[in-house]
């Protein structure tokens, strides 16, 4: 299943023509630079564009047009992507066969996107104020709900020290005090910027042909005269002392969460090699994560690991009584510093490489993640297809895994430290 | 094959599906469908809610016991665990507890017939020694650590023990740290032998797979006798009221959340019955409390609650509740919006075009499940062990009539069957 690629003005749509499905999957994404002065504003305006347009001005209409569009779901997106920030909207529709005797609803659900993001509610012109400050206020809870997550939290200021002054360091949805700066004045100038500006990447995967979908988009949105903005991502090991935070909170657990740097990226020959390491170290139930410091040593219920190529970061986190911090980092890293000396068993090597392949033959049964899969790597120029992927996953030999490990420094750790007693437990 | 075998068409979706009754009485139940996964799961109709003998619910084993031998039974006799094994094989294994069944389950893109083999293998062949149980008190010990700290979970028990004043749903799944200490590898391999029974568990497969390539691997692999004595049946008596209408707590949330509970006392008996219900109140709870209705919109303008605000309704052989969940500055507030709501509602009566819109999202979104191996295997399960069948459920939902959903509708918000669970922050 490789998609195809079609341009729309400067604008590209993949589409992955197929009658596996009985949904249908379109998606617009943004790529913009990932930029202290612009983040928070521009994942604002994802939420501030979702409640209203020229048509449905209220977040009720929209939603009840999206029902009657049978239950299209419309998700806003927002992520990180190296040291870029994306945003959009992507829609999950039921597929055209069972629509009004094969109609479907692919040119509404586009147009709607096309709708919010380009036909917006405004007031003389600008962004609704009452939107706006109701959406400011519900980014204002976001900020202060991390704490309801104590192990993205932990994960989030490791994160931070690891890459500390790089874009990728960033909050997506910024920090209280920056809000409160935020009027429909700046954010409207902000979403005036970006549609200028920027040019969106679409997606498409059902039974539509890609043509007859170009010109669907064609129908409902601007034309497009620009070219998306260039890739960019700082990928390299972590220089110097590795840097160590705590903090805490009242809980029962700590979290812990290790962060490591590598200057393998997702477009490097040893990108399948770095893939597999992660496998090996806590990607799966057969990591040495898993089974030796949670099955062999029970010091831990959560114990995983996982890697972001595109910036080339790798986590390690862990939860734990906080009185065990100390030997259960020390398990871990030894972890680590095993696969680096090569002591990988052969059992170990295979499970991680079927573990692997399973992970991208699975995306083959699921319209996002094929989306998700081909996405990202269009956007850095790779073109290759989850089986010449899967190939280069297969020549990966154990010294390789050895080799990716010495381009790994560890360069933060962050202890986010339970200290709630152990309550009375009894029955 | 040795059994008959009974098939299940459904010409709107174009799938076919087959119903086998293994010699040992085990129900097995194949859904092939060209796809590159193929998702298998052996259930057992045992999860936390049937630990209890009698009427006045006591308790044959600890709390958490259901949840326990979930983990155990990945270890085998040779010392080997069987996650290694199916990873060996590349296969995504996993297995969880509810409060009604235990379900142990894989999915795999490669190899499928090494990790059905293993799949069948291990949770019929229990081993237990004295130092892995010990082991595994650890980890459990952990992973309730680690829900206690959620303060989602919280508000979600704390919510059940406001509905029941003794129906085991309360307990936690995972028990306490206090009662799995109590857990030996006896109490392990009693509760093994009381409810992991072939009549008492199905297996399921979805995929690219054939209902004869199935039952060889069956035939050859299950090797579990048929039950001799009849199955344990818990009669509890729970009164149709609410324990409590409010329960509170503090937790490491930054707003307050909530979870407010609505008790269902008048749980049909016969399956099909139970079906249209649960399938009436999915669209009710759809009509008055989704993104597209005027309650929800109503609160979210006037800042009353967060965009995070959810519905869903849970309806078993003896519970049903339905839950409404969100984040607001004043819960209590919220409630009394939808107690007003309700009320208005009664007057007024529901709205007949509220309720063919919803009609259609949720034809839509059956529809749409079967786009996944997984999902479709987890919903034969749960209808198969309700006693219900998964495509008369697509004709339910064609044929849902505006007079039931009214008549539930005035019969199930009794604002006396009410709580609400709150958690503020520390």
């Amino acid at each position: 299943m490789r998609p195809s690629l079609t341009e729309i003005g400067g604008a590209k749509l993949f589409c992955i023509a197929t009658d596996k499905f009985k949904s249908e999957y379109f998606s617009l994404r943004f790529t913009l630079p990932l930029e202290a002065d612009t983040v928070q504003q521009n994942s604002l305006l994802t939420s501030v564009l979702g409640r209203g347009s020229e048509r449905h001005p209220t977040k009720l209409a929209i939603n009840r047009h999206l029902d009657e569009l049978y239950s299209t779901s419309v998700s806003s997106r927002n992520q990180r992507m190296g040291d870029m920030q994306r945003i959009g909207f992507s829609a999950d529709l039921l597929g055209s066969r069972y629509v009004d005797g094969g109609k479907g609803v692919l040119p509404e659900v586009i147009d709607m996107l096309a709708e919010l993001f380009y036909r917006p509610a405004l007031e003389n012109g600008l962004f609704c104020a009452e939107y706006v400050e109701s959406e400011k206020s519900n980014m204002r809870d976001a900020i202060r709900a991390a704490i309801n997550n104590p192990r993205g939290y932990a994960m989030a200021k490791c994160r931070q020290m690891l890459c500390a002054g790089e874009p990728f360091a960033l909050s997506l949805i910024g920090e209280e005090e920056t809000l409160s700066a935020i009027t429909p004045k700046t954010l409207t100038a902000r979403y005036r910027h970006v549609i200028e500006n920027a040019v969106p990447t679409f997606f498409y995967v059902g039974n539509t042909p890609a043509e007859k979908a170009a010109q669907m988009i064609a129908a409902s949105f601007p034309h497009f005269d620009k070219k998306e903005s260039a890739y960019r991502a700082i990928v390299k090991k972590f220089e110097g002392e590795p840097l160590w935070g705590e903090e805490e909170m009242p809980l029962c657990q700590g979290k812990l969460s290790i962060g490591f740097r590598t200057d393998i990226s997702a477009l490097h020959a040893m990108a399948p090699a770095m893939l597999l390491l992660n496998e090996i170290f806590g990607g799966s139930p057969a990591s040495k994560l898993f089974l030796n410091v949670r099955e062999k040593r029970s010091l831990c219920y959560h114990c995983s690991s996982s890697l972001d190529l595109y910036k080339g970061v790798l986590f390690a986190n862990a939860g734990m009584t906080p009185g065990n911090r100390a030997i259960t980092e020390e398990a871990m890293l030894t972890e680590f510093d095993a696969i680096a000396r090569g002591e990988i068993t052969d059992a170990e090597f295979e499970a991680a490489r079927r573990s692997l392949d399973h992970s991208y033959r699975q995306a083959l049964d699921n319209p996002a993640a094929l989306s998700s899969f081909y996405a990202k790597r269009a956007l850095i120029g790779n073109t290759e297809t989850i089986d010449s992927f899967r190939q280069a996953v297969a020549r990966v030999t154990k010294e390789e895994i050895v080799t990716a490990a010495q381009h790994v420094s560890k360069g933060a750790t962050f202890f986010l430290k339970g200290n709630l007693s152990e309550e009375e437990d009894e029955e | 094959m040795t059994s008959s075998v009974q098939i299940f068409e459904s010409e709107l979706l174009g799938e076919t599906y087959y119903r086998v009754t293994h010699a040992s009485g085990l129900p097995v139940y194949v859904f092939p469908k060209e796809m590159s996964t193929t998702h298998a799961l052996l259930a057992v109709n045992y999860g936390s809610v049937d630990n209890v003998t009698d009427a006045n619910g006591n308790k044959p084993f600890p709390d958490g016991i259901a949840h326990f031998l979930e983990h155990k039974l990945f270890s085998n006799e040779d010392g080997s665990d069987s996650f290694e094994r199916f990873s060996a094989y590349g296969a995504d294994a996993n297995a969880y507890t509810s409060h009604t069944r235990t379900v142990y389950l894989f999915t795999a893109t490669d190899r499928f017939a090494d990790s059905f083999g293993e799949l069948i293998d291990f949770v019929t062949h229990p081993f237990f020694t004295k130092e892995t149980v010990k082991k595994e008190q650890g980890i459990i010990a952990e992973e309730i650590r680690m829900c206690r700290d959620n303060p989602y979970d919280r508000c979600y028990y704390n919510m059940l023990e406001g509905l029941y004043h003794r129906h085991p749903v309360k307990t936690d799944i995972c028990g306490c740290v206090g009662s799995i200490s109590k857990i030996t590898e006896k109490t392990l391999y009693d509760c093994y032998q009381t409810y992991y029974r072939p009549d008492n568990m199905a297996l399921v497969v979805c995929g690219n797979v054939t209902v004869e390539g199935i039952m060889a691997i069956v035939n050859a692999r299950f090797s579990m006798p048929p039950a001799k004595r009849p199955p344990l049946s818990s009669c509890l008596q729970e009164p149709a009221t609410v324990h409590r209408s409010r329960v509170t707590d503090r937790g490491q949330v930054a707003k307050p959340i909530f979870s407010i509970g609505v008790k269902d006392v008048r749980i049909p008996v016969d399956p099909a019955e139970r079906a249209k219900r649960d399938a009436a109140m999915g669209i009710l709870s759809e009509m008055l409390f989704s993104e597209s209705g005027e309650l929800y919109n109503d609160l979210f303008d006037r800042r009353l609650i967060s965009p995070e605000f959810s519905a869903d309704y849970a309806l078993t052989k003896d519970f049903g509740f339905l839950q409404i969940s969100g984040e607001a500055d004043d819960p209590d507030a919220v409630l009394r919006e939808i107690l007003a709501y309700i009320e208005e509602q009664r007057r007024k009566g529901l709205s007949r075009k509220d309720f063919e819109r919803i009609c259609k999202v949720e034809f839509a979104e059956w529809i749409k499940g079967f786009d996944s191996t997984e999902e479709i295997a987890n919903t034969l399960v749960s209808f198969a062990f309700d006693g219900a069948e998964i495509f008369a459920y697509t004709q339910l939902l064609q044929n849902m009539d505006f007079d039931y959903i009214q008549s539930l509708f005035e019969e199930f918000f009794d604002p006396r069957l009410f709580t609400i669970s709150i958690i503020t922050p520390t």
